[in-house]
């Protein structure tokens, strides 16, 4: 067979009719074929390979200590692992014994470099135990919307711009661009597309919850639905929302630069206060207690992460 | 269960599959599901949603090269149909798979068993907590289970 040819393990049965295919000549006739498999599938494969082999070679460059101190930024050092993870290619378990291998080694920097990344494992485990716990539930608000607007207020629907990755917005666009190629996304991005989804355009979580399932290699509702429920604020005490200087820091600027709204018209070009009023109304009950003491007037600073990150005020 | 056949789903395809481990070498089967692909489960739509839309090309090819590196037959369809024609022509006496988080392990199981013993194995948790754990919020599940985790990396050296 060709290089790149993809054989299935040898089978220790006999093929029934009606098996699909375990040997292909390339990838592109992998693909080939299911398109005619599944012809309701749109698009192409990724560019990220499944499987084992894959996983463990990621599973070998995880650096905990750089991890814990570059994670938020598009191009830190994530262990892109999450594919794998959500589909079972490689274990929560396996991943935590592989961190302490690596803690443990001299030089690995024992415990307190590897408390970032263990905790947004638990991240995953806590989803998944509530998914458990929710079924299907997972689906509905959790608690209450606290961003002061009704929740017949946001459309039901994933507007075409967006769908078509047509916003206008160089840094949106890029990001669903990512999505439809790759299936793939960092944390911080899925957080700036949700909050600009769900505050900026008021759509409901759920129309961006099943728009990013279609797509995310590692999707499912339990870390993608509550993050977005976090997001929305049915999972918080509070919504999440970013400015232009938060989203221009951890992208190192690239999507501003290009950008035709750069100089006039950034959603995003103000400061957390000002954005607050604008995406916000007055909750009389909660707010004037919580603004009293000032904690409503920045981003979150603590939050569901295995999903989301969380920046650092900067305007 | 002298012989079983296994059912693999798509929270499982690696080698740390319990199924696999218990009994290597068992014919076993996953089955593309249809309603899952077509956006029709709660997997991957949402139920109250009036506009069901398929699962991108993407995530099938995912799932397809990590089936390709496990020792698993491929088929397309309804589950249960698909999983009860695999044992039945393999003469099997019972199925065994694997625990999942999605509801819908569970539901396929609970059909299967109308025609066949089903046996579940656990996967290796991340972290294991005795009995009701809260969470609420993840601060109170990871009061507890931090200190779990990191025990368990202690007992290790």
């Amino acid at each position: 067979m060709a290089p790149d040819s993809l054989a299935g393990v040898a089978l220790a049965w006999a093929d029934q009719p009606g098996d699909l295919p375990r040997q292909f000549e390339s990838r592109q006739a992998l693909e080939a074929e299911l398109r005619r498999l599944f012809p309701a599938a749109e698009g192409n494969l990724s560019p990220i390979r499944g499987g084992r082999r894959q996983a463990e070679a990621l599973l070998s460059r995880v650096q905990p200590a750089r991890y814990a101190k570059g994670r938020n930024f598009l191009d830190g050092p994530v262990t892109r692992l999450s594919p794998y993870i959500r589909h079972g290619a490689l274990i929560l378990a396996e991943v935590r014994d592989a961190v302490f291998a690596r803690l443990q080694a001299p030089g690995g920097g024992g415990r307190q470099a590897g408390e970032k990344l263990i905790n947004e494992l638990g991240w995953r485990d806590y989803w998944q135990r509530l998914w458990q716990q929710l079924g299907d539930g997972i689906w509905r608000d959790q608690e209450e919307l606290k961003t002061g607007h009704h929740p017949g207020a946001y459309n039901p629907d994933l507007p075409a711009d967006v769908a078509e990755g047509r916003t206008g917005l160089a840094c949106m666009d890029g990001f669903i661009a990512e999505l439809h190629e790759t299936g793939w996304l960092h944390n911080h991005a899925r957080m700036w597309m949700a909050a600009y989804l769900v505050h900026w355009r008021r759509v409901r979580w759920q129309a961006g919850a099943q728009w990013f399932l279609r797509h995310l290699l590692d999707g499912d509702p339990a870390s993608n639905n509550l993050s977005w429920q976090w997001v929305a604020s049915s999972f918080s005490h509070k919504p999440y929302f970013f400015n232009r200087g938060n989203l221009e820091r951890y992208s190192g600027g690239t999507f501003c630069r290009t950008c035709p709204l750069s100089e006039q018209g950034c959603p995003f070009d103000a400061s957390y206060e000002q954005l607050e009023a604008e995406l916000f109304k007055p909750l009389p009950s909660v707010r004037s207690v919580e603004s009293g003491r000032r904690e409503r007037s920045g981003p979150r600073s603590s939050g569901p992460s295995a999903a989301l990150s969380r920046p650092t005020r900067r305007r | 269960m002298q012989r079983p056949i296994l059912w693999i789903h798509g929270e499982a395809l690696g080698p740390a599959n319990p199924a696999l481990q218990a009994y290597p070498g068992q014919p076993a089967v996953f089955v593309f599901d249809a309603e899952l692909l077509a956006g029709r489960s709660p997997t991957t739509g949402d139920p109250a949603g009036t506009a069901p839309q398929a699962v991108s090309l993407k995530r099938i090819g995912f799932l397809y090269e990590c089936l390709l590196e496990l020792p698993v037959s491929l088929r397309h369809g309804d589950v249960v149909a698909e999983v009860l024609a695999f044992a039945r022509a393999h003469g099997a006496d019972g199925i065994v798979t694997s625990a999942g988080s999605d509801p819908r392990v569970e539901a396929i199981c609970k059909a299967l068993e109308q025609e066949l013993p089903v046996e579940v194995l656990e996967p290796e948790p991340f972290v294991e907590l005795d009995g009701r754990v809260d969470l609420g919020r993840f601060s109170r599940y990871w009061r507890r289970a931090e200190r779990e985790v990191w025990a368990a990396a202690s007992s290790e050296q």
